[in-house]
């Protein structure tokens, strides 16, 4: 097992040095056939994972963590010079300060510093997959860029090594590593924000990249009252063994910022907005499968210890309140890929909620929200770069043709967004079984419950506004276009559309299998008790939950059955006819409508930021 | 078999029975009016006449998706009836307003657009109602299991009187009676995403108001408990209290109705689950 664990680590930085030196052909063989290497690496190391693995590494890579941490804060106070960005500057002094100093009083002795549990397993699955998929889109995507061949490669590059930090990350136990990982991630989507060099990018990127360091001060900070308060050693599993020792909820609370930065929760939602400038597959990548998963995953992890404590409290009113603000904010955008931005903030906020509140069955909502998330979206963004690519189409406004021009393109959309919402898909499922969770926390913490609960239905009506407000602009077509034929998108496009499109569908016909032999382990070995699961009948129950199967099962036959076949069908011996429109003979545009959300939006970021020092007030109580 | 067996028949029975409130509802409608009205039956001679009349589509998918509407529509109702789970009724009852709302965009038609556009916002307006519904009657009976409130020994309707009156509030968006008749608003959208239907295939969205009545009714009946009698003095007040709404009040905007369900309703409804969860 831990060879293939360091290959999972050690394949993407390979592939990612190869890939600068390589010839073009050579390198798309070998992205192809690396993607593939990994995500069945991932899948066997999920199939075969029993227990927690403890793994240490030799003493200098210790060293060399902490050269590497160093000559990172280095580069970034370079750019900071650089780009006169202060903000970036305050940020990489403080890492630079707390980092010397932790470094004089940590123990020069570490163990075990990597921890791969289900839960890591869980991660690598996602990651390899989904980055894989991305991975081969990019070959495609990135070769239509405006850019120098060296920049070409120079792209994949970044992609593989991100993958290998992303590996890292999740399976890192000691936290000055997690650290280092985290800051990675954080330099990987600086370099990838600002791939494109125009002015925009580079003020996105460096937004991105001061918001993120304020994550990493906050892990820093974490580890400093972690060796403050004597719990020993700063790593995960330590944390969560004093999950009841005095003091715990500060190193909880500053963990629980930085996963909710990396969630680009509110007031630091702007980074990941921003990051929408950056070319499509770095969208997909950030947004979708990785690095804003990242802060579920940081949750989750700490769940055992965050369950009934006054800082998930927090965590769980805040997220309540970002779903909502989020999903309004999302109503008065017109840019595609900024509307997908929004849902993912709103989404990943109720991730970390389920993740937050930590019952068992919270713990599998969260886990099937991430996954099915991941390969919802990552099938948008996907769409939004051949929008942009193929249809030469940006703004949600403009793609009132499309139902005719890319029918497949536009069906593809509309499942997307379908299985974001409704049953029978993943991410239904998931929203259900929070929403049903939440009301039995209401039993126990009884205003709050009551709150996040109106804060779930009321964010969930506003998500299907948005996404049949974008759908309804993508199927427009008249009686001329009866017939259909689908456009071709060419191989690399269409193809990783149909793997994804595949991978969905699938994951849906076998929901109590994955449920049972995938969710449920999971959440049970990260909760460390076990979850009940029982199939009666027709009916599974997880914990005090109930899921029956029979209506999910025709609701399949409903919802996607239906879409895919309203293409396809033709009624034989029955006239077409002109729309009839009242004998209205108007040209009318067909926008959609949009709401207007400025008196409203203000608020939000004050909110948040309110929130954010609640937070911490409430661990210092 | 008797629990069964009721629930079965009213499955089946539901278009007919749907037909049969609609063609009252006229006559009482006419009456208030001191009209004398249609004939009880006139829903369905009207049902006859449509599958008489010329095959006309805009296009296959348009038609296609106004009959899978009906047939979820159903398969939502006959969820609820059964006793299925309410957050699962109430989404999957999206599911069939997502495909009509679907079918109206698929048309280049205005008022097909807006209509759909508008149906979009009525889910806004009253899901969130709706779900905090299902909440108070989890915190009440402890399952989300409609036969748990079909079953439970005492009415729903004393513990959560605002939770009702939030439901007859909502009720009229979902029905599209007036005031909250924007979806359809005759003689401004013609109908909304119906108007591109006709014929054969308007029948289905024309039965599939029917079940949309059943499916209301029985949203009604659940606040009784196992109190069929008291179920049924719901049932009727509802619909007495929807017809002398819908002929006494003019129609709102858009605007005007999500700012009012969004205030009034949903914080009915949610002082009636705070209510829930406090005793």
């Amino acid at each position: 097992m831990y060879p293939l664990i360091t290959s999972l680590f050690l394949v993407p930085v390979i592939v990612s040095g190869l890939l600068l030196i390589l010839p073009k052909t050579v390198a798309r063989i070998l992205v192809i056939t690396s993607s593939l290497v990994l995500a069945a690496l991932s899948l066997y190391v999920f199939i075969n994972l029993d227990g927690v693995l403890y793994f240490g590494v030799p003493h200098y890579v210790n060293d060399l963590v902490a050269v590497a941490d160093i000559v990172l804060l280095v580069y970034f106070g370079w750019i900071a010079l650089r780009r006169r960005s202060w903000l970036v500057g305050l940020m990489t002094v403080l890492q630079f300060g707390g980092l010397l100093y932790l470094l004089k009083i940590l123990p020069a002795d570490h163990s075990l510093q990597f921890m791969v549990d289900k839960l890591s397993a869980f991660m690598f699955l996602l990651i390899n997959v989904i980055s894989g998929i991305i991975a081969i889109y990019s070959l495609r995507y990135i070769d239509e860029e405006h850019c120098s061949s060296f920049r070409k490669k120079h792209f994949l590059s970044i992609l593989f090594w991100f993958i290998a930090v992303m590996n890292l990350v999740v399976s890192s136990n000691n936290l000055e590593y997690f650290f280092l990982f985290f800051e990675l991630t954080t330099l990987a989507s600086f370099l990838l924000i600002g791939f494109r060099k125009d002015e925009l990018s580079v003020k996105n990127a460096l937004t991105a990249l001061w918001m993120n360091q304020v994550g990493g001060v906050a892990i820093l900070a974490a580890i400093f009252f972690i060796i403050y308060n004597g719990y020993g050693e700063a790593t995960f599993s330590n944390l969560l063994a004093h999950a009841s020792a005095s003091g715990i909820l500060l190193p909880l609370a500053l963990l629980s910022v930085a996963a909710l930065i990396k969630g680009a929760q509110l007031p630091f939602s702007k980074w990941l907005l921003g990051a929408m400038v950056a070319p499509t597959p770095v969208s997909a990548l950030l947004h979708s499968s990785t690095m804003v998963k990242i802060a579920p995953f940081i949750i989750l992890r700490l769940s055992p210890a965050l369950k009934d404590t006054p800082v998930a409290t927090v965590v769980i009113a805040l997220t309540g309140f970002v779903f909502v603000a989020a999903a309004i904010s999302a109503l008065s955008q017109d840019n595609f890929k900024r509307i997908l931005a929004y849902s993912t903030i709103a989404l990943l906020a109720l991730m970390i909620m389920m993740a937050a509140v930590g019952t068992p069955v919270t713990i599998v909502a969260a886990l099937v929200l991430i996954l099915f998330h991941g390969m919802s979206k990552c099938l948008l963004f996907l769409n939004a770069g051949i929008l942009e690519r193929v249809f030469h189409l940006k703004q949600s406004s403009d793609m009132d043709r499309l139902g005719e021009s890319g029918p497949f393109t536009s069906l593809v959309i509309t499942i997307g967004f379908m299985s974001l919402l409704l049953p029978p898909f993943g991410a239904f499922i998931g929203k259900w079984l929070s929403i049903e969770t939440l009301g039995a926390l209401a039993t126990d913490k009884k205003l709050l419950g009551a709150l996040v609960i109106v804060a779930v239905a009321g964010g969930g009506a506003v998500l299907s506004l948005l996404y049949f407000k974008v759908m309804g602009l993508l199927i427009a077509r008249t009686g001329d276009h009866d017939k259909i034929r689908f456009e071709k998108t060419g191989l690399v496009y269409a193809g990783t559309m149909y793997v994804l499109l595949g991978l969905i569908i699938l994951s849906v016909l076998g929901l109590p299998l994955l449920l049972t032999g995938y969710f449920v382990p999971v959440a049970s070995q990260t909760l460390g008790m076990p979850v009940a699961v029982v199939m009666d009948g027709w009916n599974m129950h997880i914990g005090a939950m109930k899921l029956p199967m029979v209506p999910l099962l025709i609701a399949l036959f409903l919802l996607p059955v239906t879409i895919i076949t309203a293409l396809f069908i033709r009624f034989k011996n029955v006239d077409r006819v002109k729309e009839y429109m009242c004998g209205e003979k108007i040209n009318y545009s067909f926008s959609s409508f949009y709401f207007s959300t400025d008196r409203a939006t203000p608020y939000f970021t004050t909110t948040g930021i309110l929130f954010f020092v609640a937070l911490i007030v409430a661990a210092l109580i | 078999m008797n629990d069964l067996l009721i629930p079965v028949l009213l499955i089946l029975l539901a278009p007919l029975i749907g037909g049969l409130v609609y063609g009252f509802e006229r006559i009482i409608k006419a009456r208030m009016q001191r009209r004398i009205g249609p004939p009880l039956l006139q829903p369905f001679y009207d049902f006859l006449k449509l599958a008489d009349k010329r095959k006309m589509i805009v296009h296959s998918a348009h038609a296609f998706l106004g009959i899978m509407h009906f047939v979820s529509l159903w398969f939502a109702l006959a969820v609820l009836l059964l006793g299925g789970d309410l957050i699962l009724v109430i989404f999957l009852h999206l599911l069939s307003t997502s495909l009509i709302i679907l079918a109206g965009y698929s048309t280049r038609s205005i008022f097909s657009h807006l209509g759909a556009n508008r149906t979009a916002i009525s889910i806004l307006a009253y899901e969130p109602v709706l779900i905090i519904i299902a909440v108070s009657i989890f915190m009440l009976t402890g399952s989300f299991d409609a036969s748990a409130a079909f079953n439970w020994d005492q009415p729903l309707l004393y513990k959560m009187p605002l939770a009702f009156i939030a439901l007859l509030l909502v009720l009229p968006i979902k029905l599209k009676k007036s005031p909250f008749d924007v979806a359809e608003a005759h003689q401004e959208v013609t109908g909304g995403v119906e108007i591109e239907f006709s014929g054969i295939f308007f029948e289905a969205v024309y039965t599939a108001k029917w079940l949309d009545y059943v499916f209301c009714y029985t949203l009604v009946f659940l606040f009784a408990g196992n109190n069929i009698l008291l179920g049924i003095g719901l049932m009727v007040f509802t619909f007495f209290y929807l017809n002398a709404l819908d002929n006494s009040s003019a129609r709102v905007n858009y605007k005007q109705m999500l700012r009012f369900s969004l205030t009034v309703s949903f914080s009915l409804a949610f002082i009636n689950l705070l209510i829930n969860i406090f005793t």
